[in-house]
């Protein structure tokens, strides 16, 4: 069987969300491997939750919030794209490719960016491969 | 009227401190200055411990006991910001003098800004550094190298980049610090890709060089680097504790020049340590990190030994929040390491804390160092300095548009 990263997209309730139930009842398709964990606001999510989610064994990651200015609880996507952009510098210097981890804004009705980008990211990943610091470890041995 | 960003050749007004104290005891005497008019509850500085190999911080209540901080020690590890944020409340119910070297001078700084140590109760007499050196190894190298037993030296001296030892039966011998370090000697790692040689984030910066003309060994350099530091020397010379001077214009240059050529060697040792991972394609930079992280056992020394991790509710131990680390793995994975980062790496002062206790001898420092050196240039945070805060952890909401 063909291997299919496992994607995981942490949305915020108000937009991104929305962008994936418009993609939904629109029947857009995007890949089954993309797994859409809904937080409250973007700016709820810590970077350790993507670390979290590497370490659990994803192979990509991404994060969709509001667009600037439309955040339901003000400013918290200003917050996270300041935490996410941190992350990146973190993680690149430790050699995780930055086409593992994407940040965009996505509306609710957006469904067609929705759908489009969890098409593109779901393809960069499948070309970087699967992804486990753990496996690489024990290659090391 | 002392100002900031005055300079002056200072010396004690006391022989017998000016005698103890290298050049000139003028830091002995701010000291003890500063606790004898009651301007500070104590002074927080360095000591010699168990033998010349073994820095321990102290803390002196009584002005005549100051003298026993005098001197300088370049064998030890210390991080006094860990012990004031850590062993003294952040100076919260008292007022303190503290001597810091630029790590020390920084990493105050970001606990600061971070609201752990109280600034107001603070008063940072800043020392000139150029490195400390690590005992064990250095004990190592006094018998390799200078052919001493390592318990019979009494003194050393860095000068004009060598390091000059003394022994007990008064044999002296120096060798180029560079020469050391080509055979894995000298300095610690973290000290020989220090960029900061002049702790300007104190409240006065104090050391040798530039000190030229008839008080050259005699006296020392005092830079005033804030309204506090002014304040306090301006107090000092009154009260007739010190003697100031003008210092000679040559020697401002010569100090500048010194500071120079301390921060290109410093880019040289920075490009060395981390060729092995610039530029390097992606993956191959992880892999290069990870058979050290992989000898991990988990001990959380370096979170103890870190002075920017204070947290009570450190959330690397399970039991805090959800279960960020699986329980009972060993090695830990690299998630330990990378949680720990994303935390505190901004304000990494690469004081080299973590590293020096680490059993499994990984090079942290190093590698925090980097990412903060990464931090700086993708944010302009640039650690231990101004008043910008760390901007992993805060957010300047109000000034964010809406
Ligand atoms: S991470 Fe290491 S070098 Fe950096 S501040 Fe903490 S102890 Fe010092
Ligand atoms: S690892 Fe994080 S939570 Fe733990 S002490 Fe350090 S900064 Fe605090
Ligand atoms: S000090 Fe070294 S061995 Fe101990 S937890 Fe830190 S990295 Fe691991
Ligand atoms: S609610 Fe969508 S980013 Fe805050």
């Amino acid at each position: 069987m063909e291997w299919k990263p496992k994607i995981i997209v942490f949305c915020c309730n108000w937009c991104s969300y929305g962008g994936a139930d418009t993609a939904g009842t629109a029947r857009m398709q995007y890949p089954p491997n993309v797994r859409v964990i809904r937080v409250m606001c973007s700016g709820r999510i810590n970077p350790l939750f993507i670390f979290k989610a590497f370490d659990e064994g994803a192979d990509g990651v991404m994060v969709a919030g509001c667009h600037f200015g439309d955040c339901h609880y003000d400013r918290g996507n200003y917050a996270c794209d300041q935490r996410m952009r941190a992350l990146k510098t973190v993680l690149t210097t430790l050699g995780i490719e930055e086409g593992r981890f994407y940040l965009d804004w996505i509306s609710a009705s957006e469904g067609e960016k929705f759908a489009n980008t969890m098409t593109m990211v779901s393809e960069k990943v499948k070309e970087l491969g699967p992804f486990s610091w753990r496996k690489n470890q024990a290659e090391i041995g | 009227m002392i100002e900031v960003n005055d300079m002056f050749y200072a010396k004690s007004s006391d022989a017998a401190i000016a005698d103890a104290g290298e050049y000139g005891g003028a830091v002995t005497s701010i000291l003890k200055f500063l606790l004898k008019e009651g301007i500070v509850d104590a002074v927080l500085a360095v000591e010699e411990g168990a033998d010349l190999y073994d820095a321990v911080p102290i803390l002196i209540e009584d002005p005549d006991k100051v003298v026993k901080s005098a001197g300088s020690i370049h064998f030890g590890t210390l991080n006094l910001a860990k012990v004031v944020e850590k062993y003294l409340d952040g100076a919260q119910d008292m007022k303190i003098a503290v001597t810091v070297k630029p790590c020390d001078a920084m990493t105050m700084v970001e606990l600061i800004k971070r609201e752990r140590v109280n600034p107001d109760n603070v008063i940072m007499i800043g020392l000139n550094c150029g490195g400390t050196m690590p005992p064990v190894k250095s004990r190592e190298m006094m018998e390799k190298f200078y052919e001493f037993d390592p318990d019979s030296v009494v003194k050393e001296e860095i000068a004009k980049g060598k390091l000059i030892v003394e022994t007990a039966d008064g044999t002296e011998k120096e060798i180029p610090i560079d020469d050391l370090e080509d055979e894995g000697f000298g300095r610690r790692t973290n000290c020989r890709r220090c960029e900061i040689n002049i702790p300007t984030m104190a409240d006065l910066a104090c050391g040798n060089w530039g000190v030229i003309g008839p008080l050259a060994g005699k006296a020392t350099f005092i830079e005033v680097c804030s309204p506090k530091g002014a304040e306090v020397l301006e107090k000092a010379k009154e009260a007739g504790a010190l003697d100031l001077e003008e210092p000679i214009e040559k020697g401002i240059t010569i100090r500048k020049n010194i500071d120079n050529a301390m921060v290109k060697l410093a880019d040289k040792w920075q490009d060395a340590d981390w060729e092995d991972v610039k530029g390097r394609e992606i993956f191959s930079a992880l892999t290069e990190y990870l058979p050290d992280f992989s000898r991990c056992i988990k001990c959380y020394g370096c979170r103890e030994a870190c002075p920017i991790c204070y947290c009570d509710d450190c959330c690397l131990e399970a039991h805090n929040g959800p279960d960020w680390l699986s329980k009972g793995e060993i090695p830990p994975s690299p998630m330990f390491h990378l949680e720990r980062m994303i935390h505190m790496v901004e304000s990494c002062t690469n004081c080299g804390q973590c590293e020096e206790v680490c059993p499994s001898e990984i090079p942290l420092a190093k590698i925090w160092h980097e990412v903060n050196a990464k931090v700086k240039d993708n944010f302009g945070y640039v650690k231990g300095t101004g008043e910008n805060k760390p901007p992993m952890g805060f957010f300047p909401m109000d000034k964010m548009p809406l």
